[in-house]
């Protein structure tokens, strides 16, 4: 069999999608093998969810107007950040913890399908985490996740491309500082919690850091999730605001990526990972 | 046309210069070995001419395509196994060649890896998870991810070194027969000096980041005055002396 009959040539579209699918498929295979990452889909939202949800109850008791809409709304979307900033960078992760990230760099795969791979792959994990949620939320507390309407797909979408693009500097900062640097990974998106308003309006914060907050997606998702669910319109105004952030999120996420492969590269760090 | 056409690679890390100049050529079916005492730039020199480390100076060519410049299309045609390289532990080892199958944009991966684990006796692994193989299994298995593309050079690092002699002396002889039949190249490393006798058609010793002598097997050894390939290893490793 010659090359040409085995492989798709190495440019063509049909190449990139099988490369792309290899990561998919991989990491598809290693979550139906391992019960602790499937049982995690459901643990840390689950907990969230109860913890949060007897909070609101609580806070309801109290005569607070909206609050089990807010605040279940609030941990739902946030849980898409979340994930989606966790995910993407596990599976980078897993790479390196197996020692088979040397395998993947000396295959034809670039960087750009390697990540497209590893966010595809998260998609399914965040989907499978928010139909868990929003059934919970339902059962347990009446809370019905589509009463945030037809916004809710925008505002997932950012909080999504938000945490792709954190999860590209998470895996950044392990090119260039090493394993060490992993615990990036798991609490960069917390930095951004408080600024992003999630479980308050931006408003109570002092002036400066509303300031730095405009600048987060996040913010304006949240901001909007609780107009919507005080009765108001869709703030299509902010969440466009928040969708060209996440452009220039993500080209900073890409171009930082592209300049620590780069440095790993050159300074032999790439290939440490292997040892 | 050479497959691969390395010329002058340099790289220093730090104070320590661990390539120095390093030239080589491997052409279509050759089996050239490189081999060096531990230190000596020989990795280094391996992960330069697969993309992982960047060359401060010299150019990588296969194919007649720089490597630089080409990166997808050499990638595509070249593949690589190394003893100390790991595989997703919780796949099955089907599943690892199937994705690493699908990683090369093979057209019919399933079919690709049921021929590879025939070609390896693979069969009664094949529905193990990769962390509960033993060490010479796990080195069949990598073996077999090296050859899912038929590669046209294939790099090897210490290829056989987990291998219980049985296992060692089938996957040379694999190894010899795809250089012969199919007109693979192969680059490999070793500290096995009677397998490097027994495979290589060519061998570049490489100490301190430079090649010092270069040939076959039996040149090697008639140059160094000595009586196989083992003593010319010695001489290198220990006096770093080159024959005149």
């Amino acid at each position: 069999m010659s090359v040409t009959d085995l492989a798709y040539p190495p440019l063509s579209l049909a190449a990139r999608r099988r490369r792309i699918g290899g990561v998919v498929v991989r990491d598809l295979a290693a979550l139906r093998r391992s019960p602790i990452r499937v049982f995690e889909i459901v643990f840390w939202p689950v907990i969230e969810l109860v913890v949060w949800g007897y909070v609101t109850l609580f806070l309801q008791a109290q005569k607070v107007p909206f609050i089990v809409s807010m605040l279940l709304g609030a941990v739902l979307l946030w849980q898409v950040l979340h994930r989606a900033a966790n995910e993407v960078a596990i599976g980078f992760l897993e790479d390196i913890w197996s020692r088979n990230l040397l395998n993947v760099h000396v295959t034809p795969v670039t960087p750009a399908e390697y990540l497209t791979g590893l966010v595809l792959f998260s998609l399914t994990k965040i989907a499978a985490s928010i139909v868990i949620m929003a059934v919970l939320a339902y059962v347990l507390y009446g809370f019905g996740l589509l009463t945030v309407g037809i916004g809710l797909v925008p505002f997932m979408a950012v909080l999504m491309v938000m945490g792709w693009a954190l999860a590209v500097v998470a895996i950044s900062c392990v090119l260039r500082f090493g394993e060490g640097a992993q615990v990036i990974a798991w609490s960069l998106v917390f930095v951004f919690q408080p600024l992003a308003g999630v479980f308050y309006p931006v408003s109570v914060l002092p002036q400066a850091l509303q300031t730095i907050a405009a600048f987060v997606p996040a913010t304006h998702v949240f901001e909007g999730m609780r107009a919507v669910l005080g009765g108001g319109a869709i703030p299509w105004d902010r969440l466009t605001a928040a969708a060209c952030l996440d452009v220039a999120y993500v080209a900073a996420a890409l171009w930082l990526y592209g300049l620590t492969l780069r440095h790993a590269r050159t300074k032999g760090r790439l290939s440490r990972f292997g040892e | 046309m050479g497959i691969l056409e390395a010329v002058d690679l340099a790289k220093r890390f730090g104070d320590v210069q661990a390539v120095d100049g390093i030239s080589l050529t491997v052409g279509t079916g050759e089996i050239a070995g490189l081999l060096g005492p531990n230190g000596a730039g020989k990795s280094t020199t391996l992960h330069m001419l697969l993309g992982l480390v960047t060359p401060d100076s010299g150019t990588v060519r296969m194919f007649g395509l720089d490597l630089a410049r080409h990166r997808t299309e050499v990638l595509s045609r070249v593949n690589f196994s190394a003893s100390y390289l790991g595989l997703p532990g919780v796949l099955h080892v089907r599943e690892v060649l199937d994705a690493f199958a699908r990683l090369y944009g093979l057209r019919r991966p399933r079919r690709r890896v049921a021929e590879i684990v025939d070609l390896l006796d693979l069969g009664a692994l094949a529905r193990r998870k990769v962390i509960e193989l033993s060490s010479g299994q796990h080195t069949r298995v990598q073996l077999a991810k090296a050859l899912l593309n038929e590669p046209r050079l294939l790099i090897l690092d210490e290829p056989t070194a987990a291998l219980d002699p049985d296992a060692g002396d089938r996957i040379r002889g694999l190894l010899v027969r795809v250089a012969r039949e199919t007109g693979t190249a192969l680059l490999i490393t070793s500290h096995n000096m009677r397998e490097v006798e027994r495979m290589c058609d060519r061998i570049h010793f490489v100490s301190a980041g430079r090649i010092v002598a270069r040939g076959s097997a039996a040149e090697l050894a008639s140059d160094f005055g000595v009586d196989d390939l083992e003593e010319v290893f010695l001489k290198v490793a220990r006096e770093g002396t080159v024959p005149a």
